[in-house]
């Protein structure tokens, strides 16, 4: 069976209990205290300290308020009319996600390790194994969403290792356990699939068009990679959330790159031996 | 509006119109400078300092110089200095590199888990395996050249060196993974995330390989002409062969930037540029072509060996620092993800 993670963004709440809950299980450092924009996220990307990391998108609507609106009586008592004509979301509100490592089907990570650290355990996740990681960093520059970088203080690399820990024991991992909005749903990733359907359909009965499942073969998990087993349901443009649309597995094309090199090989050694005519 | 609300949106607007300013989004609030999640790089650029560009440097060098001194041998040109240079370069670079490799890794005690599994998915196994490979027969080969020129002492050692290591065998069998080892540096680069890298998978390698052997046709060339050994025809081929490198190499970074396309803006950024536009253009390729192709003489030659030398340098200090801004460069990433430009399984070239 395979596991993975569904983060509906649509009903998160930007609580971060789940960031709070990955670092306190995982035993991960802060990340000090630099906030981004006039949010409260202070560890602003995932990173080999930071497993679970809630993204404060200010205002995700592409529309401003104008005229007199009171934004005090705006915000008490919402009425069908809104003062001076605004609409709801027209309010400066928050789009939250809680970023996590993707779980790739065909992982770019797992395919450029050279140690074989990087392994797909039983519960077929990416994890990798601290006994084995040398720290030569080349998962980082592989990686198509940031997810690793190596902790300078440690010199390996980590990520999210999906609770491997917790799942042993039959437990759901912390963040997944600790989120109160169940914005984080932990589960065999064909029962999740199915649920990202039918709440993506539910959202666009409601009116919410826009919303859609990231990190399909469609979207987000593009390329070779082949799906995700982390996937998120979205309401604007991947870009907004810093997810690329199409993704690619880079190790695509090592082989043409190796076969091209070839090619340039003999030409270069046809040069040498021109050069020692006469 | 309220008073509060009011006073707010004066201190914030400044001239007090009333029209409040809620919005961050990156595409509706013109005060947000930063583009998409505040400007922070979607992926993550890789940590390699100085190290990984000095060892591209030599191993290309290395490679380039097995190379040379194979295809002399197999085209039955004996020179005795010639191979001596090129296989004491060869020795040296492999046993320089992977000091520095080891010495990159954040567990260095743990350098030897790079030989617990083989993956030909990995450009990074690849590498290490090459290397071992390559390192060892090269290292044999000069060895027996070290007992032949007598460092090693007239003893029992010596003479079965010199009786039982085929060195001719040895040189070729060692050619095609030398050869790997110079060419999969670009490789390794370009299986990566980094636009600017994966956008040019198909010359990466190319490049990386004709600027390697170009740096060794002229340290090969520095060296004979600074210790005066080598003959007159090692030297004249050597001449020739270096211009019709270095017109190769120039022809693949002129494809190389034309397939990078928007994603090559980082080697003309104000970091890169001295490095890429001074050093890898104008020092390591059209200057020695210029010194190269006029009237041949001793001290341009040497001038322009140097110069090719530390224009190679330069190259790879430059791919590997473009290779950081284009990873930290939100826009580059994702126009690049956008549509049809990242390579795709389903493409052919």
């Amino acid at each position: 069976m395979a596991t993975g993670f569904l983060t509906d963004t649509t009903v998160c709440i930007g609580c971060k209990a789940c960031e709070v809950a990955c670092k306190q299980w995982n035993q991960l450092p802060a990340d000090g205290y630099e906030f981004t924009g006039d949010s409260y996220d202070n560890t602003k990307q995932l990173s080999g300290s930071t497993w679970r990391h809630v993204a404060f998108i200010e205002n995700p609507k592409k529309r401003r308020l104008t005229g007199d609106v009171d934004l005090v009586a705006l915000a008490e008592d919402v009425k069908d009319q809104l003062p001076g004509g605004a609409e709801l979301d027209g309010l400066g509100r928050w789009t939250f996600m809680s970023d996590v490592c993707k779980h790739c089907v065909e992982a770019p990570c797992q395919q450029a390790c050279p140690t074989g650290a990087i392994i797909r355990n039983e519960f077929d996740n990416v994890y990798i194994q601290p006994d084995v990681c040398n720290g030569c960093g080349y998962c980082v520059p592989a990686c198509p969403y940031g997810v690793i970088t190596q902790v300078p203080e440690d010199g390996r690399a980590f990520k999210c290792t999906l609770c491997y820990d917790r799942q042993k024991d039959g437990l759901e991992p912390a963040c997944a356990k600790a989120c109160p909005t169940n914005s984080i749903m932990f589960g065999d990733v064909e029962d999740l699939k199915v649920m990202a359907e039918q709440r993506v359909a539910t959202l666009h009965n409601k009116g919410y068009t826009q919303a859609f499942v990231y990190g399909t073969p469609e979207v987000g998990g593009t390329g070779g990679i082949g799906g995700n087993h982390s996937k998120f349901i979205l309401m604007d443009e991947p870009e907004t959330y810093n997810l690329p649309r199409h993704p690619f597995l880079p190790q695509e094309k090592f082989k043409g790159g190796v076969i091209a090199s070839a090619v340039a090989a003999t030409v270069l050694g046809a040069v040498v031996a021109w050069a020692f005519r006469d | 509006m309220s008073e509060v609300t009011r006073e707010s949106v004066q201190q914030r607007n400044g001239q007090g119109d009333g029209r409040p300013e809620t919005s961050h989004h990156p595409e509706t609030d013109p005060e947000r400078k930063d583009k998409n999640y505040y400007g922070i790089p979607p992926i993550k650029h890789a940590h390699w300092t100085w190290q990984i560009p000095i060892y591209f440097w030599i191993g290309g060098l290395g490679a380039g110089a097995h190379m040379f001194s194979t295809v002399a041998q197999l085209l039955g040109h004996e020179d005795e200095a010639l191979q001596r240079a090129s296989r004491y370069t060869v020795l040296v670079t492999m046993i320089l590199s992977p000091v520095l490799l080891i010495w990159d890794l954040g567990r260095p005690e743990r350098f030897l888990n790079m030989m617990r599994v083989f993956k030909l998915r990995s450009p990074m196994s690849v590498q290490s395996w090459s290397l071992l490979v390559f390192g060892n027969l090269a290292g044999l080969v000069a060895t027996r050249q070290a007992a032949e020129d007598g460092l090693l002492g007239n003893n029992v050692l010596s003479r079965l060196l010199i009786r039982t290591v085929p060195d001719r065998l040895l040189s070729v069998l060692a050619l095609p993974v030398g050869l790997n080892v110079g060419s999969n540096t670009g490789n390794l680069l370009s299986a990566t995330s980094v636009p600017i890298w994966a956008r040019n998978w198909l010359f990466m390698g190319p490049v990386f390989l004709a600027s390697g052997l170009s740096t060794a046709l002229s340290w090969l060339s520095l060296v004979l002409r600074l210790t005066r050994s080598g003959e007159e025809k090692t030297l004249r081929v050597l001449h020739r062969a270096e211009k019709a490198t270095i017109l190769i190499e120039a022809a693949l970074v002129a494809a190389s930037l034309a397939r990078m396309g928007r994603w090559s803006k980082p080697l003309f950024s104000k970091e890169v540029a001295p490095l890429f536009v001074g050093g890898t253009l104008i020092c390591g390729i059209l200057a020695p072509f210029m010194l190269l192709s006029g009237r041949e003489s001793r001290p341009k030659s040497l001038l322009a060996s140097l110069l090719a030398l530390s224009g190679g340098l330069m190259f790879r200090f430059a791919m590997i620092r473009g290779g950081r801004i284009s990873a930290d460069d939100p826009e580059a990433y994702f126009t690049f993800t956008k549509g049809e430009n990242a390579p795709q399984p389903e493409d052919k070239v």
